[in-house]
């Protein structure tokens, strides 16, 4: 039986050193991630921590690989009590050339349980959507605060 | 085991009216939609067709529920040849206004297990969401033939 899992792809006109930028750059997430920040030495075997504006742990982990600007996996553990308890979860996100000088984005979410799956899937399309709109338009879709 | 379920969710910078134009007026899904005309602005029992780039009809399929521009229900039993022998599946548009804004939940469903339209759809559909999330915010969306197998699919059917 295959794990939980979450996948969402995007297509975005820009190039793979902005959207690897827009996922991981402090002045990027701040807008796109809903005001959260990156805490990592963005190295193999690295400890990862994503920071909230209040200064709360969301997310909890690893970098198992990063290859700059084309693939990054996570080990990821989701802080809240309810879902810390389904354990570890993997994050991989590509970045892919595509035509018409676009990229394509795939996000794959495995997860050990149901409830991490529900989270990221409300969190996912918000913090994509909103990475698309920031780098082809100048302007976020969200507004930037955790809905 | 459960069936095959496609569920994808974007957020658009534009109305729920100009989102439910772009889903369901041919001269606009051609601007997004692989320069596919696909026409779904109909009541419930009325048709959603699409038609090729070339021209070929691609779809000929019962709208079945439409409540502009909220919600919108149609079958999807694509013409194609190498696509023919599953029964209908059934796709589902919902329009969620958040202030100016758009969510859009698209759900395609009832597939039987091992479909193979089911693998296509689940690369066209972010495909295709992408470009019209590109097309309403930007004015343009992205062309057809940075989906290798959409391209093949539309020279195929040319």
């Amino acid at each position: 039986m295959s794990k939980p899992t979450f996948v969402y792809v995007t297509y975005i006109r820009s190039t793979a050193d902005k959207v690897w930028a827009a996922l991981t750059e402090p002045e990027f997430t701040a807008k796109t991630w809903f005001g959260a920040r990156h805490e990592t030495e963005w190295k193999p075997g690295a400890a990862w921590r994503l920071i909230l504006q209040d200064g709360r742990v969301a997310d909890a982990g690893e970098i198992v690989e990063i290859d700059k600007p084309r693939r990054l996996v996570l080990k990821w553990r989701n802080e809240k009590p309810e879902l810390k308890e389904e354990g570890w979860s993997r994050c991989t996100i590509e970045i892919e050339s595509a035509a018409d000088n676009a990229v394509k984005l795939t996000v794959t979410h495995e997860a050990n349980g149901p409830k991490l799956i529900e989270a990221v899937s409300g969190s996912w399309p918000r913090i994509l959507s909103n990475i698309k709109s920031l780098l082809e338009t100048g302007e976020l879709v969200l507004e930037n605060k955790i809905q | 085991m459960s069936k095959p379920k496609f569920v994808y969710v974007t957020y658009i910078a534009a109305a729920p009216e100009k989102v439910w134009q772009a889903l369901t007026k041919p001269d606009m899904t051609e601007q997004y939609w692989f320069g596919y005309r696909v026409a779904a602005d109909g009541k419930a029992g009325d048709r959603m067709t699409a038609f090729s780039p070339a021209g070929k009809q691609a779809h000929d399929d019962p709208i079945l529920e439409s409540d502009p521009p909220r919600k919108l229900v149609y079958a999807w039993q694509p013409l194609h040849k190498d696509m023919a022998g599953e029964r209908p599946s059934r796709v589902t548009f919902e329009l969620e206004p958040f202030k100016d804004q758009t969510r859009l939940t698209v759900v395609h469903d009832e597939f039987d297990e091992g479909s193979k339209i089911f693998g296509m759809i689940s690369k066209g559909w972010p495909a295709v969401l992408s470009s019209l999330k590109s097309f309403l915010e930007t004015g343009r969306g992205l062309q057809p033939s940075w989906d290798e197998d959409a391209a093949k699919r539309a020279a195929a059917e040319a």
